[in-house]
């Protein structure tokens, strides 16, 4: 199928109304979660996956990438306003945004970050065709080796490059594969740490272990800081008009940050997150004047928001053609299609069309719907951010009960959310980051069945990821960014001793 | 100076978790081969992974200084009570009690006082909880406890 066909094929997936009422419900939410700030699209996501079991896998996957990327359309809505990042993906955006609403200027700030977000989303999906193409055909060509030392380097690549502590980060890669063994043995069929439970035999419920890190936590986290905020002010269409000067400014930018936005979304391990710092700094250097920054400077808005946008569209090229999740949020995707009983991979676009075409094009019909939303509605999410947080998070709490129960009816699986709950608070007090973990509990399994088999098929000899040219490639990737870090740990430890390391 | 105490106790609880989780599978799982790999191998390979990065976290820690980290414990009480409660209690209470008292438990540490509000909320939420998931999504519940 080539890609007008497959675009044409993803129209009539894309539009049937079973669809598409999911894609509008699923950007709705993705921006009313976005907005509010506290809960990220991560705890969106893990809420919403006990619900697509009653829709069909494209729906599914349909509604929850709405989700994800509908959440950094709002996301931006409360860090121009109230300098509250919405998600981690807009932080950056509070630098210059803030500014610009202080100058009364909120409204050109929010139409700037829309518009810089759709154009970079538009682009997003055009590299995620080309590259899907590219790679899936590649990808035919891979092992059992060469799947087991990309998934190593991409958990690798996640806990380096990252923010904070890189062996801190390892720690929670290792802690999540450590529980992602819980369950019956594949090969053997013999019960890891199971207890004689037999809620445990299928593993850890994927949704109780994100529920209780993201939902549970990041409720407990925010009832007093959430109240803090203070209200914005109203925000009106008319006011959002730029003018000449700032749509001048505009361009350049927005190409810069999807640019390295769509190259860094399809990395696995890096994400949109970084992308988003990437450009900001990017801007700032090729900036006449750098100075500008920090007091409202509309590039400072269009980079960060078309990176992380242009990222969050191709994030999805490793999951889809390679089963190979690139950042948690997708090891939650991953999750729910594997629910489905879909296993994401090179042969997924010749198998199942219907969900990556109808994918692609649901991206495009949820970027417009986007835009709808969030420039003539803008005054409705503006007043969101006005109700108190106090309200909101005990009906939080009931939704993610009855979501993880209503997955297979067990109270068990509430017990973990509880369980979960408190080591995911105290994690993120301590900065260790649960996301990680996650990655390393979807993976897993994965990593683990591949290892065995490569080595099963070589006899034992680990030499193999060596010998094959791709694995070799990833081998030598992940041992340059280990030293790496290890190269750059060292003149801080050294700076470091008596001072706090923040 | 205020020692990282976060690093030294995350460190420390990650090192014994490795160390447990390395011995358990190393005791009772077949370890196997690097050509044959038991269900022990992969387990065990990493609990002692963890046990080395858990070290690796809290020994620096040790010597370093650290703003301390604002635990709020009763916040965290409320919620967890709240989640069990309910979880709990649905099959026994029925929903709308179950809900009612979870909702009223987690408002608790919300800055804002009087108990007015925290009922109204309640009352509110055990409605909309009821018209969604019981009567709309016609998850079979109980509504009442069982007599």
């Amino acid at each position: 199928m080539t890609a007008l066909e497959g675009i044409a094929y993803g129209f009539g997936v894309a539009l049937q109304p079973g669809v598409l009422i999911y894609c509008l419900l699923g950007v709705t939410l993705g921006t009313f979660i976005g907005v509010l700030p506290g809960i990220g699209a991560m705890a969106a996501i893990s809420l919403l996956l006990p619900i697509t079991y009653y829709i069909t896998p494209e729906a599914a996957l349909i509604m929850l990438a709405g989700v994800y990327y509908g959440a950094q359309y709002g996301g931006a809505v409360a860090s121009i306003l109230l300098r509250l990042p919405g998600t981690p993906q807009s932080a950056v955006t509070t630098l210059d945004g803030y500014p610009l609403a202080r100058q009364g200027r909120a409204g050109v700030a929010l139409f700037v970050s829309m518009i810089s977000s759709f154009v970079g989303s538009i682009l997003g999906i055009v590299v995620l065709v080309l590259l899907a193409g590219w790679l899936s055909r590649a990808a035919t060509a891979f092992g059992a080796a060469d799947y087991a030392a990309m998934m190593i380097l991409g958990l690798v690549a996640a806990a380096t490059i990252g923010s904070g502590s890189p062996v801190k980060s390892f720690a929670m890669v290792v802690l999540g594969l450590i529980l992602g063994c819980v369950g019956t043995d594949v090969n053997s069929g013999a019960q890891r740490f199971t207890f004689g439970q037999t809620e445990l035999l299928d593993g850890i419920n994927l949704v109780a272990l994100a529920m209780g890190l993201f939902g549970v936590a990041e409720v407990v986290g925010n009832i007093r800081d959430a109240e803090r905020q203070g209200s914005p002010e109203r925000v009106s269409f008319r006011q959002m008009m730029p003018g000449r000067d700032d749509l001048r400014r505009m361009p350049g930018p927005i190409l810069r940050g999807t640019g390295l936005g769509s190259f860094f979304g399809a990395l696995p391990g890096t994400g949109s997150t970084l992308s988003s710092f990437l450009s900001y700094a990017l801007e700032r250097r090729v900036a006449r004047r750098p100075e500008r920054f920090g007091q409202g400077a509309v590039e400072g808005v269009a980079a960060p928001e078309a990176a992380n946008n242009s990222a969050s569209i191709t994030a999805f090229v490793p999951t889809l053609t390679l089963g190979i999740p690139g950042d948690p949020i997708m090891a939650l995707m991953l999750g729910a299609l594997v629910i489905h009983g879909i296993q994401p991979g090179p042969m997924m676009l010749e198998a199942r069309p219907e969900m990556f075409w109808g994918l692609v094009v649901s991206f495009g019909i949820g970027n417009m719907l986007l835009l709808i939303l969030n420039l003539p509605l803008i005054g409705i999410w503006v007043s969101m951010l006005r109700i108190p947080f106090r309200y909101l998070y005990p009906a939080i709490l009931i939704f993610v009960c009855l979501g993880v129960y209503s997955v297979r009816g067990s109270a068990f699986d509430i017990g973990v959310v509880a369980v979960v709950g408190v080591a995911g608070y105290l994690m993120a007090l301590a900065r260790f980051s649960p996301a990680l973990l996650l990655l390393g509990f979807v993976l897993g399994p994965l990593i683990e069945t591949n290892l065995r088999r490569a080595l099963l098929i070589s006899r034992g000899d680990p030499l193999v990821f060596l010998e094959r040219p791709i694995a070799c490639g990833f081998v030598i990737a992940t041992a340059a960014l280990i030293a790496l870090s290890i190269w750059q740990a060292r003149p801080r430890l050294r700076r470091n001793t008596g001072e706090s390391d923040v | 100076m205020q020692r990282d105490w976060a690093d030294i106790w995350g460190g420390a609880v990650l090192a014994l978790t490795g160390l447990a989780v390395a011995f358990w599978a190393g005791t009772r799982l077949e370890f196997g081969t690097l050509r044959a790999m038991g269900p022990g191998f992969f387990p065990s390979v990493l609990g002692a992974g963890l046990a080395l990065l858990g070290t690796a976290i809290a020994l620096p820690a040790w010597r370093r200084g650290a703003a301390p980290v604002p635990v709020r414990p009763g916040d965290l009480a409320a919620v967890i009570a709240a989640i069990l409660i309910f979880g709990f209690g649905m099959d026994r209470l029925g929903v709308m009690l179950a809900c009612f008292l979870a909702v009223l438990v987690a408002s608790i540490p919300a800055p804002r006082s009087g108990w007015g509000w925290r009922l109204a909320l309640s009352g509110i939420v055990t409605a909309l909880t009821v018209a969604v998931f019981v009567f709309g999504l016609k998850m079979g519940l109980p509504l009442w406890p069982d007599p």
